[in-house]
This record gives structure tokens, sequence and C-alpha cells, in this order.
């Protein structure tokens, strides 16, 4: 019993990753529904302000994004993240696990809390 | 078997799934993140405990009823985190699928992530590979035995799959134990650290392709009883060379020094070899194992012994005769192969209690219903099996129609795969 649940299991597996994969190719529409954000200046005071946990915003790599709603879906715990509001993170954001930056998962992701470029003055 | 035995593997597993479950389980996340999250750390519960079963220690043995319950659990517990594993990167992408279709690709994709992720798909693959080997019955034991250990190295990649998330310092907890358990087994076990030396004392032959070997203790004995099982490995001697492997073998006598005997059938490579044991050669022993014939209830008995599943009751035999109404049915193919059959007959004249019933099956299979007692004379009876394991699987099912509680039907499978 445990051998079929075994090939079974992984049979099921490696379909539903190949599901995902068969859906991109035949939808091409799916491919990339990033939002675009309005090219909306925003300053470093006015980043400043957007500091706390229920209101945060970030830049990274001269974009900023509030990332008040995506907090909680933050693998790491608090207290690596929550610094980071209201500041530029590009340097935390490159240098995550040991110098290396974040996956292009994490790119794209990020792309949906986008809501302006970081005004000039800054870094 | 005792009330709190037979539960402390279920409740031991479920501590080690709910520990890492509660500690990490997230609120105000989606649905399937929260799953993700929760089939992830309940895997890794599941992957420690199935780790914690695996070692040989005489006492955790006994407290969780038997190392062969332990290792009946420690498949079913490993499957179980395996399919909670498989699920873990699937329910991830069916979250990043509310987002949109392309993000869910770019989770599961390995080629577009970095170590984190990579180091959980070689964890899963290992896993994948590890359990492929350990489900093909062609592969023989001794190669099986390696490939399974593949396993061991799944579980390592995916705790540093959890160390490269960099979810929190507390994560080095569940790896410390997951180093120390699997060290704990191979210094323990597998380098035969937990083994006591003896020697080769006498070899007699009893049977056909059957020797039973006398051991005798060069330090401190192992406390064994009648029914238990010790893992013993034989090393090199004048004109014998050892498989050094550890193999089980159930004692058939235990004296007050410590020397023990066990009976070797030649069923394999290593046991072929073992035929030709000498006296002097030096041997480990780890051990014992085993509840077969524990806790035995007062009342009368049916003892059903196959081949060389007659070495627990002749191990008990020699120490005493029943106190109880008890019948012996003993299957062997001829006579020449049945081992300890002469000295069977001399105790069961000197044992008036004990009613022995020796039959020479040959090639066919055995008529059970006609060899085992009727359903009247087993009421309340308390039956325990040793033999091959169709033998057993008939056994129960007859006596189970005549009305014997599964509870009282005992009996072990000595299957280490």
């Amino acid at each position: 019993m445990m051998r079929t649940l075994y090939f079974s299991a992984t049979l099921v597996f490696w379909l539903a990753v190949a599901s995902f994969r068969i859906v991109l190719i035949s939808f091409p529409g799916a491919e990339k529904t990033a939002a675009i954000a309005a090219d909306k200046i925003i300053s470093p005071a006015e980043l400043a302000r957007h500091a706390l946990p229920s209101d945060c915003w970030m830049a990274i790599r001269g974009n900023v994004y509030d990332l008040t709603s995506y907090l909680p879906n933050h693998p790491s715990p608090p207290n690596i993240v929550l610094p980071w509001c209201g500041k530029d993170a590009t340097e935390a954001y490159n240098t995550k696990t040991k110098g290396r930056p974040h996956s292009p998962y994490a790119d794209e992701l990020l792309a949906k809390y986008r809501i302006g470029t970081l005004g000039k003055n800054v870094r | 078997m005792h009330l709190l035995r037979l539960l402390s593997i279920p409740a031991l597993t479920a501590v080690f799934v709910a520990v890492p479950v509660l500690w990490a389980l997230p609120e105000g996340l989606t649905f399937w993140r929260t799953l993700a999250i929760v089939l992830g750390w309940g895997g890794c519960g599941l992957l420690l405990a199935s780790l914690l079963l695996i070692l040989r220690e005489t006492a955790l043995a006994h407290s969780l009823g038997g190392l062969e319950r332990m290792y009946r659990w420690h498949h079913f517990v490993g499957v179980g985190a395996y399919l909670l594993l498989l699920a873990h990167p699937l329910a991830l992408a069916a979250d990043a699928w509310q987002e949109s279709p392309h993000l869910a690709w770019q989770l599961l994709s390995p080629v577009s992530q970095g170590w984190p992720v990579w180091l959980g798909w070689i964890s899963l693959l290992f896993l994948m590979s590890g359990l492929a080997v350990t489900f093909s019955a062609k592969v023989p034991y001794r190669t099986w035995r390696w490939l399974h250990g593949v396993l061991s190295i799944g579980v390592l990649f995916g705790m540093l799959h959890l160390v490269l998330l960099g979810i929190s310092e507390a994560v080095i907890a569940a790896v410390l134990l997951a180093v120390l358990l699997l060290a704990w087994r191979v210094i323990r076990v597998d380098l035969g650290t937990a083994a006591r030396p003896f020697v080769v004392q006498s070899v007699d032959r009893i049977a056909d392709a059957v020797v039973e070997i006398a051991l005798r203790p060069l330090s401190a004995p192992v406390a064994s009883a009648a029914g238990q099982f010790v893992l013993v490995a034989f090393f090199d001697g004048a004109a014998f060379r050892g498989c050094r492997e550890y193999h089980p073998f159930t004692v058939s006598s235990i004296q007050p020094d410590g020397q023990i005997s066990i009976g070797v059938k030649s069923l394999g490579d290593c046991t072929q070899m073992i035929q030709s044991v000498e006296v002097g050669v030096a041997a480990r022993v780890q051990g014992p194992f085993g509840v077969f014939l524990a806790e035995r209830p007062p009342g009368p008995e049916l003892w059903v012994a196959g081949g060389i599943g007659i070495t627990p009751f002749i191990a008990l035999l020699r120490e005493s005769s029943p106190r109880w109404p008890t019948t012996l049915l003993y299957l062997y193919r001829r006579e020449t192969d049945a081992a300890f059959l002469n000295e069977l007959r001399t105790l069961a004249a000197a044992a008036p209690l004990l009613s022995l019933k020796a039959i020479a099956t040959g090639g066919d299979v055995p008529d059970l219903p006609s060899m085992l007692p009727d359903s009247t004379t087993l009421a309340g009876w308390h039956c325990y099996l040793c033999g091959p394991p169709a033998l057993i699987t008939g056994v129960r099912q007859v006596l189970v129609e005549r009305g014997v509680k599964t509870d009282h039907i005992h009996f072990e499978r000595f299957d280490f795969r």
C-alpha cells in the first residue's frame, strides 16, 4: 500500500508541476500581468513618513513600493524586514542570504506593489 | 501490549509535528500560503520523528513497543513526511497563482530561483530517489541498505533549505536535532559502538542449513529474555571470513553466565557464510530487542512456529515447562529441515501441559484449518505466531475466523527493509 501511495503521489506531483508550465505556454496572455504603477515621484521625506508595519513603504533600486499588505507573507521574521520601512532597502534586498540578491520571483512579486519612483536626492 | 507503549509512537509523532507547526503558524495570510507553511513544517516534524525511529537503543525500543514496531512506524512517518513535502511547493505555487500564472511558475521553476529554493528541490529529489529505491524489491539487501541512506542526505539538504531561507534563528534547533539524530544512528548503530564484544563458544548443526551458535560475552552480557532477538555481526577467524553486517537472530537459549545462543538459517549471502563459522570467531552483539513473548497474561496458549520460527519457543521451553495448557504447532518441510525437533520431543514428553504437534508439510501449502484447534477450544486463548510472513497471515486469518480477538494474536515480522 505504501509503495502504491509513493508512486501515485510522485506521479501526481510531476503532473501538477507540468500543469503549471502547460497553462503558461497555452495562455501566453497570462505571462505578464504585473501591474504598471503610475510614474509618481516620491521624495525621501514622504518615504520616511511610511515607516510603520501598518503603513510600510520601501525604496528598492530607485522604485518605491507599498509593502504594507505583503509584510505578513514575507518568510523572514518581522525584525529583519520592518526596520527597512520608510527607507531605501536596496542594499538589504540585494544582499539577502550571504550576499545574494532576491530571486527573479521576488522581483516579479515586488513589481505588483510599485507605487512610484524615488526622488533623486537620496543615496 | 501496554496501552502507554501502544500510544507512545503516535504521541511522539504528534508532538514532533505540532511543535514546529504551531511555532510557525502564521496569521492573516491567504489560505494557500498558510497551508504551504503548515505542510512544510509538518513534513519537517515528520522527518525528525522518522529519524528518532531508526535509533536502535534497547531502552528506547522497549518503551516504544519494540524495534519491529519502530521500523514499521518509521516507514509510515517517512512516507507521510514525503507526501507533505511534495505538496509544500505546490501549495506555494497555488498561492502565487492568485497573483498570476507566471508568478506561480517563477516560484516552482528551479531555473529562476536561488540557493534557498534550489536546496529545497535537491532535498525533494533525494527523498524521491531514496524512496524509489526503498520500495524496490529487486535490490539486494546490502545495496538497498546503502541506497536507503540517500534519504538522510535529502533530510540534510532540506535542513539547509530552512537555514538559507533565513526564517529565524530558531530553525537551528530543528537542524541540530536532525544532525544529532543522524549522527547518533551512524555512530551507535552503523559504526557498531552500541554493540558488545562476544566470541563464538560453540557451533552445532541442528538441521539442514541451520546452525545454533553459542556466544560468550567478553565484557558485559546482554540482558535478553526468551522471545527476544539480537543483532549480531561476525568477524574473521582462522579460516572464516565474516560479512561484518548486523543481522537479527532470535535468541534460542540464555545462560546465567551471560552466554546466549542463536539459531541461524541460511537465507541469504551473509547467513550462508555464517553456516561455516568457527569457534573463537569474534562477534559483536546489539540488543536485546523485541517484545514478542513479553507480558504474557496467564491462561492457555497456542504457539505456531514455521521453520526457524521455532527458536523463541525453544528458548522459552529450555527455561521452564508451560504452567498453562499449551499447544505447539510446529510446521516444517521435511524432518531434516526441522531445527530442535528431537529436543522438542524430549521436552514435550517431560512437560505435562504441553501438546506438541510437529508436522512435515513437504512442498505443499499447509492445510491450516485442519491443523489449528477449533473455535470452542480456542475461546480465551492467547496465540503466539512466529514464521514466514505468508504463514503468519494464513494462521491469523483462520484464528480470526474462529473468533480469536486480534489483541489475543501476537507476532512480530522481522522485515527490516
